[in-house]
């Protein structure tokens, strides 16, 4: 027996979707929530002249989170959500941002896209309550947006800078 | 064609390892289709002879023995499809517990066939509703499109039509020789009047593709109509049952809101059949003319998969993801429908173990054999096995199931949640069904699908004041989830 997180209805064993919410019940690591622990590498603490190029050595991506100096790298995936973990959420964000005071600058539960395509990077921000801002100019929701090398990007208030790799 | 040692065996289709109700059985498939009194095609006669005395020495055991010595040894069946078999689980847990296994059949044709096919003759009969509410830009876009689709007929095609209302017409017999011109005024003539009996209608049909069938051909009939059929349900499925036994297919279109598609799917079903959604008259023409396409890209028509199950093992639910997606009828054997020669055919079928079934060390989750009828070759397929068998462990290790089965219960899900709710509006749960709904709804806006999520969130609205789905809500809903199962490709 399975028990699903999220709606807490009981499925048979072997069971991938719940039955009732539609939530996948099999861990398969690729699609799961990422979470970034307090201890992703700490930018403010290092030499002022940082290469940012130096980021991670596999990912394509990285997001300098510009108020607490946190970098995160993604390597596996070639597109992920950006938003924050709540109870009784049905859709997971690829990435929650909560550890990074995401509900105080006004992330949504599910804020944006962010995708490797043909070569280029997009943002796509998918209906947030707050906006989605590149470079301080708001985006339209649903449409993509290339990201180049350094922009700044804000979730509501939380502001990061694109490292592409 | 590649070469197939011609042998009893091939002849009637048959492995070495074929038991004597094997032999039996395929021997009269074979003796039917090829008897003089009904054959057809060249050289089916020459056939017929071969097939009786395969039988003679096959079925005796000692004459089998004696031919069997002198055959050369087996060379590896040259496969005519490709078939691959994905299973969620190698491996049971031994608890007593009910436990779900998932299984993605796919069925491709073998690249050497791929590049000889031709595209097929049809016999196609199109049963068409006349009643009067199909009067105006329905029937005028039925008519449109028969019109064009008779141009493209190739000579060897056979077509008839015939109309419905309160009693069946056949506008055009079904005929070898088709005098285009002569057709396309009946056609124009069609006039709307009365109400909606399907049983007419398919009867009348099932006749006219019948006086032509042919196991070389498409046979299949196409349903069109706008409405419910009263009283003979059952009397229609019992029809399309002894269709699909005589290698007839039927689809339907349903146009509009008032149609029954429990129905209607249920009766494509039950041929391997598919049904479709008309929401807009101008959906006539696109659907009817990739039906078929369809038709003339058919590498091999209703295939089947007969099985038996051990005490404690069910076959919960049965969905054809492509070509055509539909839910498949739990019958046995299960009408799988077509492989084309683009699509290959794939099948997702959910199991269900029960406590019980696991007495031993290994449980065998199904044994079947697939039937496959193509054209490319003349003489028959030998039927594909499909054994698994599980392991069943006290500790069994942890496992991902194969991307593909994952991708398309992601989407299957959808659609089964689609299904949930209207049986919890039909039961009178409303909040249930809202909140089936709306998980629905979430998870159709996290892949973009907007447009349908919207129609999902109009729809909550209309349960949560009126009790009730909206008339085309139910199955704007449950066309659109099933859509979302189309391959990349066909969505474009």
């Amino acid at each position: 027996m399975i028990v699903c997180q999220n709606c807490k209805s009981q499925e048979p064993d072997g069971t991938i979707f719940c039955s009732e919410c539609g939530t996948q019940l099999m861990e398969i690591n690729s699609v799961q929530t990422q979470k970034f622990a307090e201890n992703a590498d700490d930018l403010h603490g290092t030499a002022s002249n940082v290469n940012l190029r130096i980021a991670s050595e596999n990912s394509w991506i990285s997001l300098h989170l510009l108020d607490s100096g946190k970098i995160l790298p993604f390597s596996d995936r070639k597109e992920f959500t950006l938003g924050r973990l709540s109870d009784n959420q049905p859709i997971e964000p690829d990435v929650d941002l909560s550890p990074f005071k995401a509900f105080d600058n006004g992330v949504s539960r599910l804020h944006a896209v962010i995708r490797y395509k043909d070569g280029n990077v997009v943002m796509v921000d998918v209906g947030s309550s707050n906006g989605t801002y590149i470079n301080g100019i708001r985006i339209l929701p649903n449409i993509e947006h290339p990201l180049r090398h350094g922009d700044i990007v804000a979730l509501g208030k939380l502001k990061m800078q694109i490292i592409l790799s | 064609m590649p070469n197939r040692a011609e042998n009893y065996y091939s002849i009637l289709g048959l492995l070495r390892s074929a038991e004597q109700h094997d032999i039996r059985r395929a021997y009269l498939r074979a003796a039917k289709r090829l008897h003089p009194d009904t054959n057809n095609g060249p050289g089916e006669t020459e056939l017929f002879l071969d097939v009786q005395k395969a039988y003679q020495v096959l079925s005796d055991p000692s004459k089998r023995a004696t031919y069997d010595a002198m055959l050369p040894p087996e060379e590896d069946v040259i496969s005519v499809v490709n078939q691959r078999v994905l299973i969620s689980r190698r491996e049971l847990s031994s608890l007593k517990e009910t436990q779900l296994v998932y299984l993605l059949i796919d069925l491709s044709p073998a690249e050497e066939y791929k590049k000889n096919a031709s595209s097929v003759p049809m016999n196609i009969c199109m049963v068409v509703d006349c009643s009067t509410s199909m009067k105006g830009a329905n029937l005028d876009k039925v008519k449109a499109t028969a019109s064009q689709l008779i141009q493209n007929l190739k000579p060897q095609d056979i077509f008839s039509v015939v109309t419905f209302n309160d009693r069946a017409e056949v506008i055009i017999p079904a005929t070898r020789q088709a005098n285009t011109l002569k057709m396309d005024n009946r056609i124009q003539l069609i006039q709307t009047s009365g109400g909606t009996e399907i049983l007419h209608g398919l009867r009348a049909g099932l006749e006219e593709v019948s006086r032509y069938r042919n196991p070389s051909f498409i046979n299949h009939i196409i349903l069109l109509t706008d409405g419910h059929t009263y009283g003979d349900e059952q009397a229609c499925y019992d029809l399309a049952k002894d269709a699909a036994q005589r290698g007839i297919g039927i689809s339907s279109l349903g146009i509009g809101n008032d149609w029954n598609d429990i129905f209607l799917d249920q009766l494509a079903s039950l041929t391997g059949g598919h049904t479709m959604l008309v929401s807009q008259p101008k959906d006539i023409e696109r659907l009817l003319t990739e039906k078929f396409a369809t038709f003339s890209n058919t590498f091999a028509e209703n295939v089947t998969l007969e099985y038996e199950l051990d005490e404690g093992i069910e076959i919960s639910y049965v969905f054809r993801l492509q070509p055509e997606t539909d839910p498949i009828v739990m019958e046995n054997p299960l009408r799988l429908g077509p492989i084309l020669l683009a699509w290959p055919l794939s099948i997702l079928i959910e199991f269900i173990v029960r406590p019980h079934a696991l007495k031993d060390e290994l449980v065998t989750l199904i044994h079947g054999q697939l039937g496959i009828a193509t054209n490319v070759n003349s003489l028959p397929v030998p039927p594909m096995p499909i054994d698994i068998t599980l392991i069943v462990k006290e500790n069994i290790s942890p496992t991902v199931p194969p991307p593909p089965i994952i991708q398309a219960l992601s989407k299957l899900t959808l659609y089964r949640i689609q299904e949930k709710a209207r049986i919890e509006v039909s039961a009178g749960n409303y909040e249930k069904a809202t909140a089936h709904l709306q998980r629905l709804a979430a998870h159709l806006l996290s892949q973009g699908e907007r447009s349908l999520a919207k129609t999902v969130m109009l729809e909550i609205e209309n349960i949560e004041k009126k009790n009730t789905y909206s008339d085309t809500g139910e199955k704007n809903i449950k066309y659109g989830t099933r859509a979302l199962l189309w391959p990349e490709e066909k969505k474009s």
